[in-house]
């Protein structure tokens, strides 16, 4: 901010000295004439900088418009001083090459603080992430409680996070129960429950209860900071059609020599020296080659910005060209389009029993069991606030079910374990919820059957809004998964996905994915880790989930840091809009310059408007690509607002 | 006691470094060059352990100002490898 403001204060000085100087030109008081002369030069001195960076980029074997300017200036300067003496009007016109000089100088100023603030701002996203990792830790040290720098906490220790405070380091809960907004790190902005053994990340917002972390990363290996690096990174690797404008910008200084020289030339034989000069000198201040080579790094910067601050992290130009491309996007079934992890969907009861009897007595029989089914029976349980005792004696047959007491209760768990005939109901109900691919669970309690438990792997919340949002871009789905048909089919029917293929092996995902591509740009998305070969296949990879894994964020090329699938979308149409907006900006650096040259070699621009114009054109390219940070794609804020 | 040795630990060791980072891209233009010379400053001021960075939009030359005790001279150009330029040392010596 402090280098903004110095900025600022060298800009108003300048127009000061400069008004000063054209205002004394015009009064009666004595060596009026030569006060303002003094004037305007100490203006045209303020404006240093300009030439400071046009003479050692010079020397440094770059020519700058700021080189341009400089010789602009001088040239107009030693006009004004020498001019007068050897011209009969004298010192009106001197005075109107200086003040020129002077106010080409503070508009090229203003402009060069103008755009390095914009360009500055373009960062915001980041420093908002950066911001967001606290300063200071409270720790505990020899059972004392003290506050430190963060970068003095040391992996191992313990730190004390109170209510409403910001995590400072990522480690684990030691002790405590809260929950904890991680917004910061997976865009997710409701909290999660964190107790005893659960992961925390630097940078998240603890809620309502105190907990003790023990550190496990600091400072640069914090999951936050290595978010911010990546984020660094990927905003420096350029976009491909940077190149076409690089390439117009080689060709920018052997154009302008020759032209200014033919300029300089051709006016002089008709219309004389001072014609020429003005001229040469307004030829030289309307080139603006910054326009063109600034528009593509500022567009990708801000929209590399724009995607992290929705905890989307696209790794660079590149990827910004693929992604507007993609006609198909791929996903992986099995935590991805889904939880990933069995869940009780549906309690049919029989008899007298209720739900509640139902889970209570299979949680019972499963209640030291690991498997992943029995995990989801108590995780029912709980979610229903139920105690459950412990069996009197449990045996977990493999592949079939549990056999189980509970006091002079017999308990059976499982299809294959009940020998016994099942009523016509339960078989019907059992058959159709398999076909759906879902699993069905009979309980039975003394030999009688007491309900059905159906467990299966459920459909993310956002994924059918994620999968049609893709349809409204225009962008065909597919699903690829491992698992049977039966499951594959239901699951691709509740998301209306276009396409989907079951039973595939890894390496058969590959290779479809080299099918897909055939006649598609193919985005695939899946968690970055068992996918990274598909991932790697596609055109543009999005690994889900990726906040707390270094794999899938290393493999993929668009991280998608919380399980949000509409980001899928998001960043499809945050890059068309983004690569328009590049092409549009560098059509039009190259239109405003060839107009603006074309005017000022004719004659019809003077120093000063040309200059003008020639600062408006950057400044509308660079303002033009810094906007890209705060744009909500056009297509995604229409859904947004038909959703509510 | 413990308190000595946590003292002991910080004796700084500052060593100045002055380098040369280069990029192909982006010639011939102040405010790419500016903008490029900002997201550098920015990056190395960050590193636990740098106190003070320069950057030098026109050469390229950045000078850094890091306690060794807290990071590795390594570290630091790998992070500016890693934004794309290409790191040539200058200089290198101990201030403090």
């Amino acid at each position: 901010m402090r280098e903004h403001f110095k900025g600022v204060i060298l800009v108003i000085l300048l127009g000061l000295f400069a008004l000063a100087g054209a205002l004394i030109s015009g009064t009666q008081i004595a060596y009026a004439h030569e006060i303002s002369i003094i004037l305007t030069l100490i203006a045209v001195a303020l404006g240093y900088r300009i030439y400071v960076h046009g003479i050692r980029s010079l020397l440094h074997g770059n020519v700058t418009a700021q080189l341009f300017a400089t010789i602009a200036i001088f040239i107009s300067v030693i006009a004004g001083l020498v001019l007068p003496s050897a011209s009969a009007t004298g010192t009106a016109e001197a005075v109107g090459y200086l003040t020129a000089s002077a106010i080409v100088a503070l508009i090229i100023l203003a402009g060069m603080t103008l755009e390095e603030y914009i360009i500055h701002r373009t960062r915001g996203a980041l420093e908002k992430l950066i911001n967001m990792s606290p300063n200071t830790a409270r720790i505990r040290r020899d059972s004392a409680e003290v506050e430190v720098p963060i970068d003095e906490v040391k992996v191992g220790e313990i730190v004390l996070v109170k209510p409403g405070d910001k995590i400072p380091v990522d480690g684990t809960v030691i002790s405590g129960h809260s929950t904890v907004n991680q917004a910061t790190i997976t865009g997710e902005s409701i909290p999660i429950e964190k107790t005893v053994g659960d992961r925390t990340f630097a940078g998240t917002l603890n809620e309502y209860g105190a907990l003790e972390v023990k550190v496990e990363k600091i400072a640069e290996d914090t999951t936050l900071a290595h978010l911010i690096q990546l984020v660094e990174e990927a905003q420096e690797k350029k976009a491909p059609i940077q190149n076409i404008a690089d390439r117009f910008t080689t060709y920018f200084l052997p154009i302008m020599a020759v032209l200014s020289s033919s300029v300089f030339a051709a006016s002089y034989f008709t219309l004389g020296f001072e014609v020429a000069l003005a001229r040469t000198v307004t030829v030289l201040l309307v080139a603006c080659p910054c326009a063109l080579s600034i528009a593509v790094p500022v567009a990708v910067a801000a929209t590399i910005g724009n995607a992290s601050m929705n905890a989307i992290i696209i790794k660079g130009g590149t990827h910004i060209e693929k992604l507007k491309d993609v006609t198909l996007v791929a996903f992986d079934k099995t935590g991805t389009l889904t939880i990933g992890e069995p869940r009780v969907v549906e309690i049919k009861t029989f008899g007298n029993y209720s739900e509640a009897d139902t889970i209570k007595y299979a949680a019972i029989a499963e209640k030291f069991s690991e498997h992943p089914l029995s995990k989801a029976i108590t995780a029912k349980a709980s979610e229903l606030s139920l105690k459950i005792p412990d069996p009197t004696d449990f045996k977990t047959i493999p592949g079939q079910g549990v056999d189980a007491h509970y006091g002079n209760k017999h308990i059976l768990i499982g299809r294959k374990m009940i020998a016994m005939e099942i009523s016509e109901a339960a078989n019907q109900f059992m058959s159709k919820v398999e076909n759906e691919g879902k699993t069905a669970i009979p309980v039975t309690l003394n030999n009688n059957v007491i309900g059905i438990v159906v467990v299966a792997d459920t459909v993310r919340k956002n994924s059918l809004e994620a999968i049609q949002r893709l349809k409204r871009l225009g962008v065909k789905t597919a699903m690829l998964t491992g698992d049977n048909m039966r499951t594959a089919k239901s699951i691709a029917e509740q998301i209306g996905v276009d396409e989907y293929h079951a039973e595939l092996l890894p390496e058969q995902k590959v290779a479809y994915i080299g099918e897909l591509k055939k006649g598609n740009v193919v985005a695939m998305v899946g968690d970055g880790v068992n996918d990274a070969p598909a991932l790697a296949n596609s055109d543009v990879g999005f690994a889900m989930g990726a906040a707390g894994s270094d794999v899938a964020i290393e493999t993929a090329d668009v991280a998608l840091l919380g399980d949000d699938l509409t980001k899928v979308d998001y960043a499809i149409s945050l890059s068309r809009k983004a690569f328009n907006r590049m092409k549009g900006n560098i059509v039009y650096a190259f239109v405003w310059n060839i107009i603006a040259l074309s005017l000022a070699a004719f004659g019809i621009l003077n120093p000063v408007l040309a200059v003008v114009l020639a600062e408006a054109g950057c400044i509308s390219v660079v303002i033009n690509s810094a906007l890209l940070l705060l744009s909500k794609p056009k297509a995604f804020a229409k859904i947004n607002g038909q959703a509510k | 006691m413990n308190n000595l040795e946590t003292k002991k630990e910080h004796v700084q060791k500052t060593e100045k470094v002055i380098l040369n980072a280069s990029k192909t891209d982006c010639t011939g233009c102040s405010v790419c060059s500016d903008f490029k010379a900002d997201s550098l400053r920015h990056a190395v001021a960050r590193l636990n352990g740098v106190s003070k960075v320069k950057v030098d939009e026109i050469t390229g030359k950045v000078t850094i100002e890091y306690d060794t005790q807290k990071i590795s001279f390594s570290k630091i150009t790998e992070r500016i490898e890693k934004l794309g330029y290409q790191v040539e040392v200058l200089s290198r010596e101990e201030i403090q």
